[in-house]
């Protein structure tokens, strides 16, 4: 493949903030002349960032499916709800499109983008020069994506919220919803902190 | 140099028009979207914004859900969702649930009128730059329309044992998750800039 002609090679940077394109001077900390806003040739350090993010949110999908995120208590017994036996409640009452919307939400999508964000990261880092725009394409799919992760803890805001009826029924949040949103704002940071122009990288 | 248009995505220089452009185009590489037309009406950015404000107002004012169970009936608002998990010691929680349903839409669109309002009049409201970088920054954290699905599950779940009554709140979010999308779509940094631009001119 013949060298493309990038913004690095014209010496152009194009401001992140703005999406203007500027012209690299041999400043220091160049600022982008249209927004303020600082320029980088490349995000700072981002391999490494996004890499530690990942590796936190990976770590916190275990307790997020493990411990329990809601507690139900009735006048005649506590009931434990992980993220799966909540599916199942809702399979079994007979409303299974939600049933499967929760499972896709709160289970495939958190652990499709961890395993995704890992290999557009291990390519970026080998700069892997082949599948490049398919890995692109993933990459903006998982970001897009991943926000839809956070309806479990949504639905228990709401159920504890409402169900409070004292010495009846009564709701209690667990700490596996605690991990579980903590995955979902870890794996949007490393998104965030992720340079996508990684990927395009010449191979040395 | 507005003859170069480099790919935020992928660095592929383009050659590249003036703005407006008279369609969506993609990078010829990595396939991200590169320009958009941004030939849009400030007065009707203006406009969405302050229907946004009145359907966030209306979307805090009244009752989201309610439920009647045994002759004894509770309902929630939307910062009631985030109130019930403090009051259950679970602060972190509850300001995620905070931020990304009542603060970060509120920011957004009161950011969007305090920028947008003053560049009509042809003037830069103090902190422009700053304000609008803020904002951009905020986005991906406006969880309205996640809310609304989330509140649709625990709907269901409850349907079983209660009897669901949905309140004024749960329209009015309904019509704020549209709201919100347009007035993103229509101040998108090119276009935001773009309306600064012709000001400086």
């Amino acid at each position: 493949m013949s060298a493309a002609v990038t913004g690095r090679s014209l010496g152009l940077l194009v401001c992140l903030e703005c999406r203007a394109t500027v012209r690299a001077l041999q400043v220091a900390y160049p600022r982008c002349p249209r927004c303020y806003a600082h320029l980088h040739q490349r995000k700072p350090h981002s391999l490494a960032l996004t890499a530690a993010l990942l590796l936190c949110a990976a770590i916190l999908y275990i307790p997020a499916n493990l411990l329990p995120v809601m507690y139900t208590n009735t006048l005649f017994d506590e009931e434990r709800d992980t993220i799966m036996s909540g599916v199942l409640v809702l399979l079994h009452s007979g409303s299974w499109p939600i049933a499967v919307l929760v499972f896709i939400a709160s289970i495939v999508v958190p652990l499709l983008k961890i395993v995704a964000l890992s290999v557009v990261l291990f390519s970026a880092w080998r700069r892997s020069p082949r599948y490049r725009t398919q890995r692109s394409e993933l990459f903006r799919m998982v970001e897009f994506i991943g926000r839809w992760s956070m309806l479990d803890v949504y639905a228990i805001s709401v159920l504890v919220a409402l169900v409070q009826i004292r010495s009846l029924a009564y709701v209690a949040v667990g700490w596996g919803a605690l991990a579980f949103g903590a995955v979902v704002v870890l794996t949007m940071f490393a998104a965030r902190t992720f340079d996508e122009r990684l990927l395009w990288e010449e191979p040395q | 140099m507005s003859s170069v248009i480099v790919c935020s995505s992928c660095d592929l220089a383009h050659r590249a028009g003036m703005p407006p452009f008279a369609a969506a185009t993609r990078c010829a590489r990595c396939r991200a979207p590169l320009q958009r037309p941004e030939n849009g009406n400030i007065d009707v950015a203006i406009a969405v914004a302050i229907c946004a404000l009145v359907l966030f107002l209306m979307s805090n004012a009244y009752p989201l859900v309610g439920i009647q169970y045994n002759g004894t009936s509770r309902d929630t608002t939307l910062v009631g969702a985030a109130l019930s998990l403090y009051r259950q010691d679970h602060a972190g929680l509850a300001c995620l649930v905070f931020l990304t349903t009542v603060l970060t839409p509120f920011l957004q669109i009161a950011g969007l009128l305090y920028l947008l309002i003053p560049l009509r009049r042809g003037r830069e409201a103090a902190g422009q730059n700053s304000v609008y970088r803020l904002l951009t920054q905020v986005r991906p954290w406006i969880f309205v329309e996640v809310f609304m699905l989330g509140v649709l599950v625990a709907l269901v779940r409850l349907s079983a044992y209660a009897r669901v009554v949905p309140g004024v709140a749960i329209w009015s979010c309904g019509l704020l998750m549209f709201a919100l999308a347009t007035l993103i779509s229509r101040t998108t940094p090119a276009q935001f800039w773009r309306w600064v631009e012709e000001r400086r001119r």
